[in-house]
């Protein structure tokens, strides 16, 4: 019952609907209690011969009534429970939502897309349940059951009523018992449906590995296999749901037995009338549900509980980004001193930076360079503040980073991720991400820039062509091409290039290195890039490896040194020209 | 571009599925073939039907013993205890044998559902791999797979409405004969009500549909925003779009609500409530004509609780039936994109029948190929050359100039058109399929790996190749040095895709993959992955190792790797340019000669 409390709040807010929803709850069940006395006071007075026309209408137009007020009074409950119950789902997800945009990195590499999204579906629903079948089961239960024993006792017999009952308490017991092995044998199910999910994925990833070793049968059969199994884990779901309906049955079955051989002989015994025992016998149709519900209602609030539980501790972690008081809230300057000493990501060992020391003037470009693993992006990501527990300091324009506002440092950034990721909204809308206001000249500027413009020009409906699952497939170097635009569009202070142009061809890198330089001069840019020819013009280079500077310098001086840089620099000259081949298909 | 807007055009119709609206033939056509999957298991489905009949019999014995009981016996007084309790043990029974036919029918019509479903899981992934590798270019992965897991899950719901509607039909006709048995008018009268009912039941499933689709619409919208908002957290944080992005997600959020609270207000109205009413209102007027025969005639109070038993029982299957049609609409629509699947027509390229040749010296012959992905755009032209058993040809050219498509129409995993492949002078349709894919061992650039262990990636499916022969080939092309050190070694576990191994581990792997089923013809696509120096020594030794003895037709990216091949073809869009030995095409000082200066100028 500790839901009912942990959910008071949204009760109190919704005090009005659920006040009205158990009133409407009531007014039905009272309704309720009218059909049945009604049949068993009809048929009496017919048995006896005693119906006159006048007694007929007064009856059945009472039954009339009932029905009407009942019709009106399940649509006023069902509308003021289950909409709460939609209006609390609604609640609790824009919460969650709005939790999840103020949430830091370390929080997203704690807790992966597929479970915060279990967390915003599965959850949600199990908690949303307590505020409508969970509400309704409880007070129908005490409501129906409660008034309907009433009518029982006061309109039949209060002994036939006691002891016919016996075995009612018995459906509660089965619908929990039942109700949790089911929830068990339903999540073994689970686990095989996502067994055969991955099956399907990773054959459908590997057709071609597959194919090339003609290993089309034997991987039909594998998943012939996982077939096999299913079904038999299945099979248990089935036997248990199909248990439900029998057991109800027997145990109604032996409530109507009972009610058979004592109200029989009350009956002969011309305790109670024979109209009586037919009400009665209807009563018990009416005891069914709510018994049921008892059962099943322990169900709904142990799940309940235990997602409610699960997202009020999503919703208690805090960001570590923390803003100032009375933060700066524009940038000083865009020349970056970079000072870390050591930096190690949450819940990890070994330390992901180790003395990384630069400084770059406004104006000037810094190349990132290394293997990948090495740490270029960790260095980026402390400067987007993406983590704040690092030994030492970062300065932009002589400010401390953690001074700045967060909007104010991060509106002067573009930054362009490694998997510049993109919304399935327009080509345009993508473009203008960071500025919705912008005009069609400057998103096409944008694009120009971002050398992606004669791309979009032959897509089918151009800048309003949608990106994603829904419109254009698009190839890993134009979705660069339109996250650099992207990055471009509010002209950034600092513009960070996080590996951006690996799919992009060199002619094409070329270009857009080309219209950085001339739409950017004055403005600072930070390249890490694993093709070296992205930097060439960098003021700078750090070579990282091992979260460490091994070699620094510009392109000459790194070149004139002789290591790992001029090695690379030779290796990639030659498959630059040879070329990665896609056979124009990219 | 062509390619980008027929994948365009691909994605599009496998997304508005749901928005279509399908017309009544087509919807009962669609259901027609589908319900053949179901054929199969036809004894489940026909044994559970009939034991429901036998249910919806029992439902109205029940009532009628009840009713004997109370007119015979309980009407005339002072019957005797026993007899009483005789009739209570009679309708125990009843109800016990009335649960047993309950669980097999139920059992049995959710077995049933379940064997189709996965029959038509396994039906459709053999499907898949009758296609070509066109199909899988031009669909997602992600949309196959939902096709095969979840759209399938709809046919559950899907056979459940035909139960639903089956059962209630039993239910109604059986209450109806029940009705007429006791008392014709009316059961007539009830009878009346049925037309009301049909034309709610015919409103709600043609208005609910329409609510339902749009808040599935507004439901799948909201988790897509959901998803790509967790997934795009860093630039949405970083462009500062917090905002923006948290009100439009909470205008979805908002519809969705809408959506939910218009389809409760629907149900609250049609639903059960309704049939509730209805079932009211029809025991007011068979009550009026009960009472008005009475002013007459004697009426047994029996007959009243008989008869209004069978009202309750004409009505009661109704709600359920009315509920369950709002998911056919699931699973029309879920049916018509898994025919689409089965439906398809980009099958694999095929050989000619009766095809039964045997490669035994591997001679390769390419004569005048052309080939092209789309029909239009041509991207190999007149391909000639010859490979003779044992020798080694070295394909090179810029990007884009076809090298790859030379192997996709040689593994045949893409038809060609124009031209003939000969294989030991036979031409390449006349191999079995088998055949081809055995003597011919082609090395992957991109070297995807299964969840597994090591050894079952070395050996894939095939059970016939022995763990000595696992650990030769590992040996041979030098993996065991990396494998001998992980934990577990030959059974060490391989997750998702091979994440923890590097692309260079993957590579070699790759190589004991080929090696281990010693094929007779060699194709090798170099790959461009960055590897570090140490590898790839490894791999330049092993790709020397694996040629041996063997015809190779080796892509490369460098020309050392192909420096002793007996024949060099160099490509420029789809055309060969250049032809010949290294030294030959050295001479020439043409294509070939630039790239090497290139590279030696490097070296």
């Amino acid at each position: 019952m500790g839901i009912f409390i942990k959910l008071s709040w949204f009760f109190k807010q919704q005090k009005k609907r659920y006040i009205a929803g158990v009133l409407f709850l009531l007014l039905a069940d009272l309704a309720g209690l009218i059909p049945p006395r009604v049949i068993g006071v009809l048929a009496d007075l017919m048995n006896d011969r005693q119906l006159t026309l006048q007694l007929l209408f007064l009856w059945v137009g009472l039954l009339a009534l009932a029905a009407l007020v009942q019709y009106l009074s399940r649509y006023g409950w069902r509308n003021m429970i289950w909409g709460g119950a939609a209006t609390l789902e609604r609640e609790l997800r824009t919460s969650l939502f709005s939790h999840f945009m103020k949430m830091d990195e370390t929080f997203f590499q704690r807790h992966r897309t597929g479970d915060l999204m279990a967390h915003a579906t599965n959850d949600l629903n199990a908690i949303q349940n307590v505020a409508g079948a969970g509400i309704l089961t409880l007070f129908d239960s005490i409501l129906t059951g409660g008034t309907t024993i009433i009518a029982m006792m006061v309109f039949v017999d209060w002994r036939l009523t006691l002891v016919a009952l016996i075995p009612m308490p018995l459906l509660a017991v089965s619908a929990r018992v039942l109700g949790r092995r089911l929830h068990q044998a339903f999540g073994e199910s689970q686990a095989a449906f996502s067994r055969l999910n991955d099956k399907t994925q990773e054959s459908i990833s590997g057709i071609k590995v597959i194919k090339t070793f003609d290993q089309n049968q034997p991987d039909v059969a594998d998943f012939e296999k996982i077939i096999n199994k299913t079904v038999r884990i299945n099979r248990k779901v089935y036997r248990i749901d199909s248990l439900f309906d029998p057991t109800t049955s027997i145990i109604i079955g032996l409530t109507y037995a009972i009610t058979i051989a004592y109200g029989g002989w009350l009956v002969t015994t011309h305790v109670i009338t024979l109209g009586q025992l037919i009400s009665f016998v209807s009563y018990i149709g009416a005891l069914v549900w709510p018994m049921f519900a008892i059962g099943r209602l322990f169900n709904v609030i142990e799940r309940g509980n235990a997602s409610y539980d699960r997202v009020a501790e999503l919703l208690g972690e805090q960001s570590l980004i923390k803003e100032r008081p009375g933060a700066i809230e524009a940038l000083a300057g865009s020349s970056i001193d970079y000072h870390v000493a050591q930096f190690t990501y949450p819940d990890d060992q070994q330390p992901a930076l180790t003395k990384i020391d630069f400084d770059l003037a406004a104006g000037g470009t810094l190349g990132l360079v290394g293997r990948v693993g090495a740490g270029k992006t960790t260095i980026i990501k402390l400067l987007l503040r993406e983590f704040d527990n690092y030994d030492g300091t970062i300065m932009i324009g002589g400010k401390n980073v953690k001074d700045y506002t967060l909007e104010g440092l991060l509106s002067a950034i573009g930054y362009v991720p490694q998997d510049n990721f993109l919304f399935s909204s327009s080509v345009r809308d993508n473009i203008r991400f960071a500025a919705m206001d912008k005009s069609d000249l400057e998103v096409q500027a944008a694009a120009q820039q971002g050398a992606i413009h004669d791309d979009i020009q032959n897509f089918r409906n151009q800048y309003d062509t949608l990106v994603g699952e829904k419109g254009v497939s698009l190839s890993g170097g134009q979705k660069q091409r339109l996250a650099i635009s992207r990055a471009l569009i509010t002209m950034p202070e600092i513009l960070i290039l996080d590996d951006a142009l690996s799919a992009v061809d060199a002619k094409t890198e070329m270009q857009i290195l080309e219209n950085l330089k001339q739409e950017r001069h004055n403005k600072t840019t930070i390249i890490a890039s694993h093709r070296l020819s992205a930097v060439v013009n960098a003021s700078e280079i750090l070579v990282i490896d091992d979260g460490r500077v091994v070699e620094r310098g510009t392109h000459e001086q790194l070149l004139a040194l002789d290591g790992w840089y001029a090695e690379m620099w030779q290796r990639q000259q030659i498959s630059a020209e040879m070329g990665a081949d896609q056979d124009g298909r990219d | 571009m062509a390619e980008t807007n027929s994948t365009d055009k691909e994605n599009q119709t496998h997304q508005s599925a749901w928005t279509q609206s399908i017309s009544t033939k087509d919807q009962v056509k669609i259901i027609a073939r589908v319900m053949k999957y179901a054929l199969p298991f036809k004894s489940y489905f026909l044994i559970a039907l009939v034991f429901s009949a036998f249910l919806a019999t029992i439902n109205i014995l029940l009532p009628r013993l009840l009713q004997y009981f109370m007119d015979h016996f309980l009407n005339k007084g002072n019957t005797a205890f026993n007899i009483i309790l005789d009739f209570a043990a009679l309708y125990f029974l009843g109800t016990v044998l009335k649960a047993i036919l309950q669980f097999f029918s139920n059992y049995l019509y959710s077995m049933g559902s379940e064997k189709t479903l996965e029959n038509v899981r396994l039906v459709l992934f053999k499907k898949l791999h009758t296609l070509g590798m066109r199909y899988f270019d031009l669909t997602p992965a992600g949309s196959i797979v939902s096709r095969v897991t979840n759209d399938t899950m709809s046919l559950m719901d899907f056979l459940a409405v035909f139960a639903s509607v089956l059962t209630g039909l039993f239910a109604i006709i059986t209450a109806f004969i029940a009705m007429y048995t006791t008392n014709s008018v009316s059961a007539w009268i009830v009878l009346g009500f049925l037309p009301i009912l049909l034309l709610a039941i015919w409103y709600y499933s043609h208005y609910s549909s329409r609510v339902y689709r749009h808040m599935r619409e507004k439901l799948s919208e909201l988790n897509v925003k959901l998803n790509e908002s967790i997934e795009g957290i860093n630039i949405i944080q970083e462009f500062r779009q917090e905002k923006r992005i948290s009100d439009e997600f909470e205008a979805t959020n908002q519809d969705y609500l809408n959506a939910r609270k218009a389809m409760i207000r629907t149900n609250s109205l049609l639903l059960s409530s309704l049939i509730n009413l209805l079932y009211a209102l029809a025991i007011v007027a068979v009550l009026t004509h009960f009472g008005l025969v009475a002013q007459n005639q004697f009426v047994e109070a029996g007959v009243i609780y008989a008869f209004t038993t069978y009202v309750s029982n004409f009505f009661n299957p109704m709600s359920d039936m009315m509920d369950s049609l709002s998911s056919l609409q699931d699973g029309v629509v879920a049916s018509s994109r898994i025919l689409r699947i089965l439906d398809d027509q980009t099958y694999a390229p095929a050989q000619n029948e009766g095809a039964h040749g045997e490669i035994k010296m591997g001679k390769i012959e390419f004569r005048h190929v052309s080939f092209s992905y789309d029909g239009k755009n041509k991207i190999l032209n007149d391909i000639s050359f010859v490979a003779n058993p044992g020798e080694t040809i070295g394909i090179v050219g810029h990007t884009g100039s076809g090298k790859s498509s030379i192997i996709n129409v040689m593994m045949r995993f893409y038809e060609f058109y124009e031209g003939q492949i000969l294989i030991d002078d036979r031409d390449i349709k006349d191999y079995p399929m088998s055949e081809i894919r055995r003597k011919i061992g082609l090395v992957l650039q991109d070297s995807f790996m299964f969840y597994g262990d090591i050894s079952s990636n070395i050996r894939l499916f095939n059970q016939d190749i022995s763990d000595e022969q696992v650990y030769d080939a590992a040996k041979f092309v030098q993996a065991d040095r990396f494998i001998e050190k992980l934990p577990g070694k030959y059974h060490a576990r391989v997750i998702e895709g091979g994440a923890k191994f590097s692309s260079g581990e993957r590579q070699l792997l790759s190589f004991a993959r080929t090696v281990v089923t010693d094929p007779k013809i060699l194709v090798l696509d170099e790959a461009t992955a960055s590897i570090d120096t140490e590898t790839e020594t490894l791999i330049q030794e092993g790709l020397h190792r694996i040629r041996q003895g063997r015809t190779t037709i080796a892509i490369a990216h460098r020309l050392s790797t192909i420096r002793d091949a007996e024949q060099i073809i160099v490509l420029d869009a789809g055309k060969i340019v250049e032809m010949g030995s290294h030294d030959e095409l050295l001479a020439k000082h043409g294509h070939y000669y630039q790239l090497y200066q290139l590279q030696q100028g490097q070296n």
